[in-house]
């Protein structure tokens, strides 16, 4: 009975961290249309920006990581992604530009604080561990799931209730539209990017946080949030939740009595199969 | 004398090596209905693009209130024109006053926009009874109605309608017509009309412009382009342009 409740605890935080990182691919997935690969690697830029700034207290330095993550986004489309959109270049040569940038990017991360792992400053003096039904999950644990909970709901007021928001999902419909009503829909996909690697970047502080930060952690966050968002729905904000909370709660169960090692070979054999029988994820209509 | 309020001048336009507009002019005079027309292919949703700087422009130009400009479609609805596309195109993900709001994005006075939306309710009952329902699961009718109302959010001087009678049932035609020319007569709003529907666009219009192959082949009274065989020539295939 234990184990059951400490692997529901676990899928609970898989399904966090990968709701965080589905939210903002699905956010910028929804407003561009393309597979933005180098989404993962903003979880690592804000992982280091930590680091970078440990001398600093923390509410200056996580700021200042998902800040970073936030305009690193902004700055590559910008730079590459718009002037590629201008000349009308297909989605797979964005996708491919993205895959790039993720690359030189990450090695970049390497070069300046070598390719081993590096620890994050302790958040909290003394780590709290809980108790629940026999289950343990520590206080960073905690704030996981709070801070997916506290970005999903706040993505959902600003694209629900916001003109902003209304304008990001006028542009998921229809591009060409959204400019005939004065959107100038270059400025908001810049802004879209924005948002989007911001929340990656909280997911890549608090994987630091949890366990370690190293150069190539943006690639297994990355295939998860894209696994999560499959299924869950491409660009759709709950679809990529749920998606997060399924992918969670079928790879901590279906290791039950196995190694842990089969735990990626049961998120792809997941979306293999989604990608097969419902390839429209699960709240999106066929 | 009557204002020029947006106009191509010597326009052409290629796709592809290919020319889509050859030398077209056409103009939009103050609180006019303009009419144009022609079969498949003849280029009339090319001038509308054109003058929204949706249509690479290969040699001519556009002129707003007699002056020379570069329109770029997110910046020339500042410009108070409007364009309401082909195949209505609502967002169907936002809700029917969603849309509305969204149509009055440039309206930086949002108490304005409310009182836009109120009048485009007043002016499409059909809407207001619908407005918290997805664009998408409305009629055609409704959401050619809604393309237009988020038209007018802005309270244009120039509406450019794109066949708005697509696809509609022909009682709902009528009733987009009789709209396109309340909204002349009330809000003296001028109006471009690219339609295959004559019968029904012919009387309202004041002008009309007859395309045929990326050319103007005629233009001038509404009534007196209405009234020869021409028409019937060109919709027939059987026109053989003189020049």
């Amino acid at each position: 009975m234990d184990f059951v409740v400490q692997l529901t605890i676990n899928s609970i935080i898989a399904g966090s961290i990968y709701t965080l990182m589905a939210l903002g691919f699905n956010l910028t997935y929804g407003a561009t249309k393309f597979f933005n690969l180098a989404h993962g690697v903003m979880a690592t830029i804000a992982g280091y920006t930590v680091f970078y700034f440990s001398s600093q207290p923390l509410y200056i330095s996580i700021p200042a990581g998902i800040f970073a993550a936030g305009l690193v986004g902004y700055v590559l489309d910008r730079t590459i992604y718009s002037p590629l959109r201008k000349r009308k270049a297909s989605n797979m040569v964005l996708l491919v530009a993205s895959l790039g940038v993720f690359t030189a990017l990450e090695s970049l991360i390497a070069l300046k604080f070598s390719s081993q792992h590096q620890s994050l400053p302790e958040i909290f003096a003394s780590v709290p561990t809980f108790n629940l039904f026999g289950g343990s999950f520590t206080a960073i644990h905690l704030l996981i799931v709070a801070s997916a909970a506290v970005c999903a709901l706040g993505l959902h007021a600003l694209l629900k209730y916001t003109l902003f928001g209304k304008a990001i999902n006028a542009v998921s419909d229809d591009e060409e539209v959204s400019k005939i009503v004065g959107i100038n829909t270059n400025r908001l996909m810049g802004q879209v990017f924005f948002v989007g690697s911001a929340i990656a970047g909280v997911a890549g502080i608090l994987v630091g946080f949890d366990t370690v930060i190293i150069p190539i952690m943006g690639m297994p966050l990355l295939l998860k949030g894209i696994i999560a968002a499959i299924i869950g729905g491409l660009g759709s904000l709950w679809g990529g939740v749920l998606g997060a909370f399924l992918l969670g709660f079928v790879e901590n169960f279906g290791i039950w009595h196995i190694s842990g090692e089969w735990k990626d070979v049961i998120a792809f054999g997941l979306l293999i199969l989604f990608l097969i029988f419902r390839p429209q994820g699960i709240l999106k209509k066929s | 004398m009557q204002k020029n309020l947006l106009e191509t001048q010597h326009v052409s336009v290629q796709y592809g090596g290919v020319n889509a507009l050859d030398d077209v002019s056409v103009v939009i005079g103050e609180g006019e209905i303009v009419a144009l027309m022609g079969p498949n292919g003849a280029g009339k949703s090319t001038v509308i693009k054109s003058m929204f700087g949706l249509a690479p422009i290969a040699s001519g130009e556009v002129l707003l209130h007699g002056e020379p400009y570069v329109p770029i479609p997110h910046n020339i609805v500042h410009k108070s024109v409007s364009y309401v596309p082909q195949g209505r195109r609502v967002f169907t993900h936002l809700s029917v006053e969603e849309n509305l709001e969204i149509g009055g994005y440039i309206v930086k006075d949002k108490s304005l926009v409310k009182d836009r939306i109120a009048a485009a309710y007043d002016l499409f009952p059909d809407l207001k009874a619908k407005r918290d329902k997805y664009s998408g699961t409305l009629s055609g009718g409704q959401q050619q109605m809604l393309a237009i109302a988020r038209g007018l959010m802005t309270d244009p001087k120039v509406l450019l309608l794109d066949e708005p009678s697509l696809g509609l049932a022909p009682k709902i035609v009528k009733e987009v017509f009789e709209l396109v020319s309340k909204i002349n007569e009330e809000r003296h709003t001028a109006i471009l009309i690219v339609e295959h529907n004559l019968q029904s666009l012919l009387p309202i219009a004041h002008r009309a412009y007859v395309l045929d192959h990326g050319k103007v082949i005629i233009e001038g009274d509404a009534q007196k382009v209405a009234s020869g065989d021409i028409l019937e020539r060109i919709f027939m295939g059987t026109y053989k342009p003189t020049h």
